[in-house]
């Protein structure tokens, strides 16, 4: 479909304006909300993603990118309620943990994972375990992302999982870490199952995890 | 016995001296975490249990460095900086707090010491709690992140003004501070002097949002930013042309009044490298950032003795190139963490033509996390690296966090001197 091209290079040129009106037209002409997300969404940024770890797109271009994909979920999302055949690729809680307010990563991550089709719970930042907890019961999430910035902060990733296992929902859930100074090592010595460096990265790493679970 | 200042100006010239300069204090971005220096001063026995430490940067919440705990740790480099806080209140009328790491400490009278019903401590610009609030420290946390105030955006009637309403002509009291100030430290010490104006840079997102300001306006939201980096190249453009001419001339002011006390210029805090790679693609720095980085160093080359200090976190070898085309001297904090940000690399591909000034102990992992042994292996390789030919001033990455435990600080310093004679 010569519409979807047109989407799609709109979606990584960053053009939401755009991004709207084609959505729109496409609707007008019959195409199915639901056929946007696998030919257009998905593969935009996908290909954003890939820009973004070959440094040919930067911060700016990549929430330009993210902006634009938005203007045709926004369009989007609402006529999919309650439409079974459209099933998120797996629901993600995340937020930024306690005593971090840190939240350009995190943001990228949820935007990124947002394209990949996942539904995203975001918690927003300075996030106690308890309500990390409270969001995976509730929401039936299948992966936990959590972000830090500080070193200070960093070592409250732990007493999310620590949560998580009270709560006896360690084993419903994968846990995803990230943020600048957490490194893959330190996501193993606190028991997450994968550590994004970074919005591409988290992801690969989410697609992987919840095809295995 | 070569004097601090004479070590410094040596080592900025790219030739060996008689040892490593050690920084601590001298810039915001090369500083300590106060509950880290009342922990320090106290392992050394510099002051009675209880003694409280001023908070001489609350954004950060930078403790002060005085002169005996720079005698005790051998540093050789202080600081000159203004009289404003990031919250545009001054750094005066102390009075007592305790930090949430329990530091008794000292902040200065516009600072909020009053917690929120949640336990947050809200910081107002200028000290005016009737405006909406800048910052805020989450309950136990120890540090403030800027709460963005971001009025509704109409790109019609957007104008530059909006985002320079925290620019303008340098005051005659804040002149003299910086005369008197810089008068002091050249005959009393024996340091070398950083002026540090880094604060002021372009596009520097610590600053961006406002937290001086009542009531922001432009564009201050930190993703609409990094946006406008790109869709709103000719407004970008235009306040940087006009942001540097008021720097410019506020430069060659203080240029008037300290002349040639000071060694080095701390002239950009913006960060442009984040964990992987550049925030920004070096073409948007080549276009946007280059040619005002230019213009600055040039007329400090042209007319100063001094050298010019940029400050960016992350990985930044993208840029690096760029950076010393515009004209800077000395890189700052140099995080060899971060991709691309090899010691043994930086120093092969820029070391004649770069300093230095940090690199010395990685502060996300081997400080924090490590054990004294850890950090003693890690700071005796980087002077290896760093040290020869000159072109190197000693710094952690950054400044000394919380939490960071003691032993690790003063191995730190402690390695630092006993590995920094050269020859090495």
């Amino acid at each position: 479909m010569a519409i979807f091209e047109e989407l799609r290079q709109a979606i990584i040129d960053g053009k939401a304006p755009a991004v709207k009106e084609l959505t729109e037209r496409g609707l007008k002409e019959g195409l199915k909300p639901a056929a946007f997300f696998p030919n257009v969404i998905i593969p935009a940024m996908d290909e954003v993603g890939r820009r973004m770890r070959e440094c040919e797109f930067f911060i700016p271009e990549v929430l330009i990118a993210a902006r634009a994909a938005k203007a045709a979920t926004d369009i989007l999302r609402p006529l999919l309620v309650g439409d079974e055949s459209v099933r998120p690729a797996g629901t993600v809680v995340c937020g930024t943990v306690k005593g971090d307010l840190h939240d350009i990563g995190k943001n990228i991550v949820a935007m990124m994972l947002e394209g990949a089709s996942f539904r995203i719970v975001d918690l927003g930042v300075d996030v106690g375990p308890e309500k990390v907890v409270q969001a995976v019961r509730e929401q039936q999430a299948d992966i936990v992302a959590m972000s830090a910035l500080l070193t200070t902060t960093m070592v409250n990733m732990k007493a999310v999982i620590e949560a998580l296992v009270a709560a006896g929902l360690r084993d419903k859930v994968k846990v995803l870490v990230g943020g600048a100074p957490v490194t893959e090592p330190w996501a193993h010595s606190i028991g997450a199952d994968g550590y994004g460096k970074d919005a591409p990265a988290a992801v690969e790493l989410a697609r992987r995890l919840v095809a295995r679970a | 016995m070569l004097s601090s200042r004479e070590r410094v100006n040596l080592v900025l010239q790219h030739k060996e001296t008689d040892r490593i300069p050690l920084d601590l204090g001298g810039s915001s971005v090369t500083g300590m975490h106060v509950d880290t220096v009342y922990r320090l001063r106290q392992a050394l026995g510099l002051d009675e249990p209880g003694t409280p430490v001023k908070v001489i940067e609350p954004f950060q919440m930078l403790g002060e460095i005085k002169p005996d705990l720079m005698e005790a740790l051998g540093i050789d480099v202080v600081a000159l900086a203004g009289t404003r806080t990031a919250f545009g209140f001054g750094l005066e009328g102390w009075k007592e707090w305790k930090s949430f790491g329990g530091t008794p400490a000292l902040v200065p009278a516009g600072f909020n010491a009053n917690p929120e019903p949640n336990g947050d401590l809200l910081m107002y610009p200028q000290g005016d709690r009737s405006a909406p609030p800048s910052g805020r420290m989450p309950q136990g946390g120890f540090y403030f992140d800027l709460i963005i105030r971001q009025p509704p955006i109409d790109d019609r009637s957007l104008r530059v003004e909006d985002n320079l309403e925290e620019f303008g002509p340098i005051s005659d009291e804040e002149l003299e501070h910086f005369k008197r100030t810089a008068e002091r430290l050249y005959t009393e010490t024996d340091k070398a002097i950083v002026l540090n104006v880094g604060a002021l840079a372009l596009g520097n997102i610590a600053r961006v949002p406002g937290p001086g300001l009542k009531h922001p306006r432009g564009i201050r939201d930190v993703e609409e930013w990094y946006i406008s980096l790109t869709t709103r190249r000719d407004y970008i453009y235009q306040l940087f042309e006009r942001q540097t001419k008021i720097n410019l001339a506020n430069l060659k002011k203080i240029h008037q009044v300290v002349s040639g006390r000071v060694t080095a210029a701390y002239l950009s805090g913006t960060d442009f490298g984040a964990q992987n790679g550049p925030f920004i693609s070096p073409k948007t720095y080549r276009d946007l950032f280059l040619p005002f980085h230019k213009q600055i160093n040039d007329w400090v080359h042209q007319h100063t003795s001094w050298k010019t200090f940029i400050h960016s976190c992350g990985s930044v070898w993208a840029l690096i190139e760029d950076f010393i085309a515009a004209g800077f001297d000395i890189l700052n904090p140099v995080q060899c963490s971060a991709a691309d940000m090899d010691p043994h690399e930086l120093k092969k591909k820029f070391g004649d033509r770069m300093t230095f000034w940090g690199g010395g102990v990685d502060t996300q992992h081997t400080l924090p996390f490590g054990t004294p042994d850890d950090v003693r292996r890690e700071v005796r390789e980087r002077i290896k690296v760093f040290g020869p030919g000159g072109g190197f001033v000693f710094n952690a990455v950054h400044n000394v966090q919380a939490l960071v435990p003691i032993e690790n600080v003063l191995a730190v310093y402690g390695t630092a001197r006993e590995c920094g004679r050269y020859p090495l």
